[in-house]
């Protein structure tokens, strides 16, 4: 491949293009860095630095309150992933798969599609009535648990994600391979998936990275639905920013930002040997 | 005629025969609308009827100090109750947070994203790209968090600027609408980036180099060939962004302080504090109108402006002749 062509040549517009890009990532990253450089202050409180060391760290590890409100988040995110992916994956391969101007898909689409233009807060305030009424005077007692709460609503939040991802994903990809397995006597269960799934998997995949971040930052339905023992880490963080902010807030970020990455890396990595590409898999979040 | 008529008379025979295959494949994967089924369930159960709940609210009173909500006589009155002259204030403020917000995320995004698409080389954009996302596995808060350090008067960025002079005073922009607005364009710039990436990127090398080829400058082909094309981005990154904006106040509460009060911010005091939910009810649902109105505006002024450049671009092929 000629390495490049016309589009190489560089003019005053690509320098300034190519400094724009630049500025625009560090735009992106200060304030990250500054919470990681921040998270080893050893002050009492966060915007104050008071000397180098990891003192925050230590006590954001003992704090049992810190602790507990960020496993409330870590098993509210995995639950949320599974819900959404569960529900989204069957909600796009049935959009996927759907006749022409079938009514409930159409219906689905545009209702799929308001709960992503639904504002959060009206999530939020929809909610918690809701949750009342169901839990606690329908006596659907599961619903009164807090984690149960935060997973359902946050799985609501980003079931439409997951859904339109599947669809486009199975969108491009015809029919045939399924009706050949159908000819070649496949139950249906194992068409669906010997063929239909591995198809759909980057899409599953990243409508599940998708879900799992967007429960990890949420903080407005959180703070509608979470009951007490439960609450989520940024709703913690949120209360704390009208109290007094301490260096542990950004330690603990800075070890949950560490471990993402890790884990993102992992998943990058098993990708590639999959033979997936990470670019894909980011087109088909954004798209 | 009658060569075409024959084997009109066959087909039915033959689709009964293989009827098992030329089924469509929806009704034989389970049926489509059964494996919609359970979704289906979910968002009735926990997106339309609670929000039809809170739409019912809107409707009601709160009948004394201790009762949030009553709904056996309903009128429309808590509407122009939930209109106060302070919430009018903030929602205009909001609104123009929110629509500045937008542009601005436009702005520094088209840019950006013409640059990640097309500017970077191939081996290099995985990389970009995973790099853009990393803002967004952190947490939303704590980004804010960092803008909050960053802009605080006795911070370090106020001190070195007050060093080197920029600076009389102290950094003044913390609690302000200008550190809301930096913080919000900061939190939804990625939503921008990424649909614009993509459209941009889907409008191909090669209708670029056609319009070079055909003659096009780098300014026209970027005008007449890029932009229309990453057309879908657009809009797809501004619903992204204005949307969850215009309902958001987290940002508005960590950096703008008293100053910085938004109307997501409005409703949450009346389900929380005042405990008035018919005028919360009322409150989001004017959210939820206003939200829908701007993005009907926005996009008749994108079919104006649409109409508008295909007129002013129309090639005159013959005498005139579009």
């Amino acid at each position: 491949m000629p390495k490049k062509n016309t589009f190489a040549r560089r003019t005053p517009t690509d320098i300034g293009l190519h400094i724009w890009g630049i500025l625009v990532f560090v735009y992106l990253f200060v304030p990250i860095a500054v919470i990681i450089a921040y998270s080893f202050n050893n002050g009492k409180v966060l915007a104050n630095f008071r000397g180098f060391g990891l003192h925050a760290y230590i006590s954001g590890i003992n704090n049992d309150i810190i602790i507990s409100s960020i496993v409330t988040s870590l098993q509210a995110a995995v639950g949320t992933a599974i819900v959404s992916t569960i529900f989204g994956t069957l909600g796009g391969v049935a959009l996927a798969r759907a006749p022409r101007g079938a009514w409930w898909a159409l219906g689905l689409t545009a209702v799929l599609g308001l709960t992503l233009v639904t504002p959060e807060i009206v999530d939020g305030i929809s909610f918690l009535p809701w949750f009342v009424t169901v839990g606690v005077d329908w006596g659907i007692t599961p619903l009164n648990n807090g984690l149960v709460r935060l997973i359902i609503s946050h799985a609501m939040f980003s079931m439409a994600i997951v859904t339109f991802i599947v669809r486009a994903r199975l969108a491009g990809i015809d029919t045939q391979l399924e009706d050949a397995a159908a000819d070649l006597g496949a139950t249906p269960w194992n068409r669906f998936k010997d063929i239909t799934l591995p198809i759909a998997a980057p899409g599953i995949l990243a409508g599940a990275l998708m879900s799992f971040t967007v429960s990890l930052d949420n903080t407005i339905l959180s703070s509608f639905v979470q009951q007490p023992g439960y609450t989520p880490w940024p709703v913690y963080i949120f209360s704390a920013v009208r109290v007094a902010l301490r260096p542990e807030v950004a330690a603990m970020s800075t070890v949950m930002f560490v471990l993402t990455l890790a884990a993102l890396g992992f998943v990058g990595f098993v990708l590639r040997k999959a033979g997936g590409n990470a670019t894909e898999i980011i087109k088909t979040m954004a798209a | 005629m009658s060569t075409t008529a024959r084997p009109k008379q066959q087909p039915p025979a033959e689709t009964r025969e293989t009827a098992p295959t030329k089924q469509p494949l929806a009704s034989r994967l389970f049926g489509a609308s059964a494996l919609s089924f359970p979704t289906w369930a979910y968002v009735v159960f926990f997106f339309i009827i609670p929000l039809a709940l809170v739409i019912f609210y809107s409707f009601g009173y709160k009948p004394d100090e201790f009762t949030a909500i009553a709904t056996d006589k309903l009128s429309f009155d808590r509407y122009p109750e939930a209109m106060s002259a302070s919430f009018v204030s903030t929602f205009f403020a909001t609104l123009r947070i929110s629509i500045l917000g937008t542009i601005l995320c436009l702005l520094i995004a088209l840019p950006f994203s013409y640059w990640l698409a097309v500017k970077v080389s191939p081996a290099r954009r995985s990389l970009a790209l995973a790099l853009v996302m990393v803002p967004f596995w952190t947490n939303f808060l704590v980004r804010t968090l960092g803008w909050q350090i960053m802009l605080s008067p006795d911070g370090f960025l106020s001190n070195w600027m007050q060093s080197i002079g920029m600076l009389d005073g102290p950094l003044d922009i913390l609690y302000t609408r200008t550190a809301v607005q930096i913080g919000v364009v900061y939190n939804y710039l990625p939503l921008m980036i990424l649909p614009l990436f993509v459209a941009i990127d889907a409008s191909g090398k090669r209708l670029r180099e056609a319009s070079y080829d055909l003659g096009a400058g780098k300014v026209k082909t970027f005008m007449r060939v890029t932009l229309p094309m990453a057309m879908p981005g657009v809009v797809s990154g501004c619903l992204l962004v204005f949307i969850p904006l215009n309902g958001d106040y987290v940002t508005a509460t960590v950096l703008g302080g008293a100053s910085g009060s938004m109307v997501g911010q409005l409703i949450a005091n009346q389900f929380n504090t005042a405990q008035n939910w018919a005028v919360g009810a009322a409150m989001a649902m004017i959210l939820i109108i206003s939200t829908l109105v701007v993005v009907g505006v926005g996009f008749a002024l994108l079919k104006l402006g649409q109409t508008i450049t295909a007129r002013l671009n129309s090639v005159p092929l013959q005498d005139g002749r579009a």
